[in-house]
């Protein structure tokens, strides 16, 4: 009897596995899908500061300009701009475009676009977090129903680069839908459109059949391949690379180094790297002893074995650097020394600081760098410098080092800075001003100041290049940071996949991706 | 079921929730890091524009006025906006709960489902290789990390075998009307067989990994308090009155003995229903466990805080839904 129940339950549970373990349906035809570590956080445009919001929204959105593969600004929606003087761009749309509602996209879409950005309380009462970059504009003016008129209050030299961060908006709809319509439903012109948001999991995205074709100086010209992308919301990273490797999605961000093998002993997925925009570096405190001696700041550059840390840690997928800039940045200075492996110089600088028999100091570091920074520990300890390595929290490292003007409570800090517009405004004034945001060593040179505020107003891009290259050369010498390297983006993609790029700006743009 | 002793958990409730939110609220406001600052990353912005966003989200006031506006909303049902999501964090909660429900729902059924036979098996054959296999069986299961135990399942039916889906609550071209919100149910309700299993092979990894260790605490309470209540009198007494074994062990023993079972259930059920941030990360599962940690990592205030409440609110019920449970099972108990 008892046996028997046993029996029983034993049968129930295999007939329910086998129920639910029912063969998956392999991808329709057309259908690309992207496991993504994060969800929107809405589909308001305006609404937001996330760059990964952006990346699944701008593939429903288009902006009035955009990036091609070299990160160069190229026209999107627009057809061309110009600039009349240093406080007035003109831009023009490109003729029948429209949204995914039928209807034209006009001048007063773009100036509604703007003003929705720029003035206080116009989302439903709240003021878009997308403000401060949009940098000085302080009107738009329609010339005609094409053309419309940007209007800045002082000169702004990378305005085309920051029209790269915002889409154009359907001023009928939004007004219809109102904010809370905004922030979960979609009419854009770009190349897909809203079909389903399923919040936390999934952005379904069906093929937009009236898309205009988008840059044309991007090709192919024309609507998009794929007719459904999805980006779904993976957030652990084995699990993004299991989904990879069990063809359930085609293209996966984020890719840890420790995978990189994985997936290309795989046959069905490779994995595709660019460059990123993310600058990773060490700040010294200079505002304290020891490191506000600038020969044991030099010591510690010299103890770092940068490239066997990148061949050892990061897979060999990142590209050295000297100043803060990354290899595609504007402005990058090319000619700047490097700080070469030298334990023996490094200890002569020590003994020279009055360190002779080394020196005890303690390392910050994110869960996230704790190899990198074990790794930099011990290269350092070799050197004389014995280095603890402290992990904490993000957000209370950042309180502790990136003070603004304020004591820093620390000594070392492994971090990092991303330059999404590559342009120095976004990286190099933040880390290296005088109590701004980044900068995270104390680090204060009026000379280096000046620099980065005459190039920040500065229209003659050569001469704004000329600026930003002195003063790279400047803290390249001063060294507040040890500059480490700018790490490579990993991808893993699937096989099927064809007609994508990774992209700089950690944008994923599908108009051209197909499944086979 | 007494009434009187409902309104007085009710009214036991309130310090409750007010003691929780004012540890909640200074615990985040005194822990470093800065909303704002996280908010805006790494791209630029002016001193004054940082500070309307900082008016913006509520922030330029001190810990203490901010926390007599935050109580004075949230006693109107308003807990404010997230500040990433830019919406009512009541919606951004409610849009994440229901996958949280149906998951916990169905890890707690499983366990249960699995434990109380094993435990009672156990307890009936105390010392021999069924118990001392069962024995070292819970502990394994409740010393398997999820975060381990749920790769390895990924791993072996999403990658190796192909059979179940790697992740997600149902398959894109599955579509069901919500009712109640609970696919399982709503893909019932609308007689889709089909998007039933979609979404039932969906939920059983996360809900295998989820349940084990729950199953392992249950079956081990199951079986020490079956062993207890086995050598009571009365059991001696059922037997001596010649009653037969499989009576004696449901109606009898079982029965009493299941009363720290369901006190342990309860608490089990109370800490599913928060979410489980791990499980739910790693199955890409679009519950409130993610959500909730997510936004302590950002400090998004609000959120957090209508979370806790939430959290409170269940587990006070959860305890007196345990209480009234007891009665039900051993009528000698009173509430």
């Amino acid at each position: 009897m008892k046996k028997q129940k046993v029996i029983l339950f034993t049968t129930a549970v295999l007939a329910v596995s086998v129920a639910i373990t029912m063969p998956m349906g392999t991808a329709q035809a057309g259908e690309l899908r992207v496991g993504y570590t994060e969800d929107a956080l809405t589909l308001d445009p305006a609404n937001h500061r996330a760059r990964t919001t952006q990346t699944i929204i701008r593939n429903m959105y288009d902006g009035l300009v955009t990036r091609d593969p070299n990160m160069k600004v190229v026209p999107q929606a627009a057809e061309s701009w110009k600039a009349i003087d240093p406080t007035t761009y003109e831009v023009t749309l490109q003729n029948g475009i429209t949204f995914h509602d039928g209807s034209p996209m006009t001048s007063e879409d773009v100036k509604y676009t703007f003003d929705r950005l720029t003035r206080d309380g116009a989302i439903g009462g709240q003021t878009s977090p997308r403000k401060s970059l949009v940098g000085p504009v302080k009107e738009v003016q329609i010339v005609d129903g094409r053309t419309v008129r940007f209007i800045l209050s002082s000169p702004w030299p990378q305005f085309m680069a920051f029209l790269t961060l915002h889409e154009v908006v359907s001023k009928k709809f939004t007004e219809k839908v109102g904010a809370d319509g905004m922030s979960k439903s979609v009419m854009g012109s770009g190349p897909y459109k809203l079909a389903k948001w399923r919040k936390g999991e999934s952005v379904i995205m069906e093929r937009f059949d009236g898309y205009y074709g988008g840059s044309q100086d991007l090709k192919p010209v024309g609507k998009a391949c794929s007719e459904t992308v999805i980006f779904k919301t993976i957030p652990e990273n084995a699990s993004r690379v299991a989904a990879l490797l069990a063809g359930d999605v085609h293209i996966i961000n984020d890719l840890p180094p420790h995978s990189v093998k994985q997936v290309e002993n795989n046959a069905n997925t490779r994995v595709m790297t660019v460059n990123g925009t993310r600058s990773t570096f060490m700040a010294l405190n200079t505002q304290k002893k020891p490191f506000n001696d600038i020969r044991v700041r030099r010591a510690v550059a010299y103890a770092i074995n940068r490239q066997l840390i990148v061949d050892k840690i990061l897979g060999g997928k990142a590209t050295l650097i000297n100043g803060i800039l990354g290899p595609d940045a504007f402005g990058k200075n090319k000619n700047l020394p490097a700080y070469e492996f030298d334990i023996a110089k490094s200890k002569v600088l020590l003994a020279e600081a009055g360190y002779p028999n080394g020196l005890d100091v303690t390392l910050d570091v994110t869960g996230k760098d704790k190899d990198i920074g074990q790794a930099i520990a011990s290269l350092m300890t070799k050197a004389g410098i014995r280095t603890k390595v402290v992990v904490g929290e993000s957000s209370q490292l950042t309180a502790r080092f990136r003070t603004k003007g304020k004591p820093i409570d620390g000594q070392m800090y492994l971090t990092s800075w991303g330059n999404g517009s590559l342009d120095p405004v976004g990286i190099f004034v933040p880390t290296h001003r005088t109590n701004d945001r980044g900068n995270s060593s104390g680090y204060s040179n009026s000379t280096v100041d000046k620099l980065l505020d005459a190039a920040n107003t500065e229209t003659d891009q050569a001469k704004r290049a000329g600026l930003y290259s002195q003063a790279e050369a400047i803290v390249n010498k001063d060294l507040p940071k040890v500059y480490l390297w700018v790490a490579q983006d990993l991808y893993g993609v699937s096989n099927r996949l064809s007609g994508w790029q990774p992209s700089s700006d950690g944008r994923i743009n599908l108009h051209d991706a197909c499944v086979k | 079921m007494n009434f009187g002793k409902l309104i007085e958990r009710l009214a036991q409730l309130i310090p409750v929730l007010l003691g929780v939110m004012v540890i909640v609220f200074f615990m985040m406001a005194l822990t470093p890091g800065d909303p704002v600052d996280i908010m805006i990353g790494e791209q630029p912005i002016s001193a004054e524009q940082e500070a309307n966003l900082r008016h913006d989200m509520g922030l330029d006031l001190p810990p203490v006025e901010r926390f007599i506006k935050f109580l004075g909303n949230a006693v109107t049902g308003n807990f404010g906006l997230s500040f990433f999501h830019r919406r009512p964090v009541i919606d951004v909660i409610a849009e994440r709960l229901p996958a949280t429900i149906e998951l916990s729902l169905v890890s707690i059924i499983l366990a249960i489902l699995t434990s109380i036979p094993l435990g009672v098996l156990a307890a009936v054959k105390k010392n021999t290789i069924f118990d001392r296999v069962s024995t070292v069986g819970s502990l394994f299961g409740v010393s398997l990390p999820g975060f381990w135990f749920g790769i390895l399942l990924l791993m072996l039916f999403a990658v190796h075998l192909r059979i179940l889906p790697v992740s997600g609550r149902i398959g894109y071209a599955y579509e069901v009307d919500a009712v109640t919100h609970l696919l399982l149910i709503d893909s019932l309700i609308a007689g889709r067989l089909d998007t039933f299993a979609n979404a039932l092979s969906h939920l059983f990894l996360p809900a295998l990994t989820l349940g084990l260790p729950m199953a392992a605490i249950l079956m081990r309470v199951t079986r020490t308090s079956m062993l207890e209540v086995m050598s009571q009198d009365y059991i001696i007494f059922a037997e001596a009155k010649g009653i037969s074994r499989t009576r004696i062990l449901i109606r009898h023993a079982l029965k009493n003995a299941l009363i720290p079972t369901v006190t342990v259930a309860a608490l089990e059920t109370g800490s599913l229903l928060g979410g489980n941030m791990i499980v739910e990360t790693v199955f890409g599962w679009p519950g409130l466990g993610r959500l909730v940690v997510e936004s302590i990592f950002v400090h998004n205030y609000p959120l957090v805080q209508a979370a806790v409440l939430f959290y409170a609110v269940t587990y006070v019920f959860l305890n007196f839904f345990a209480d009234i449970l007891y009665t039900v099972l051993n009528p000698r108990v009173k509430l």
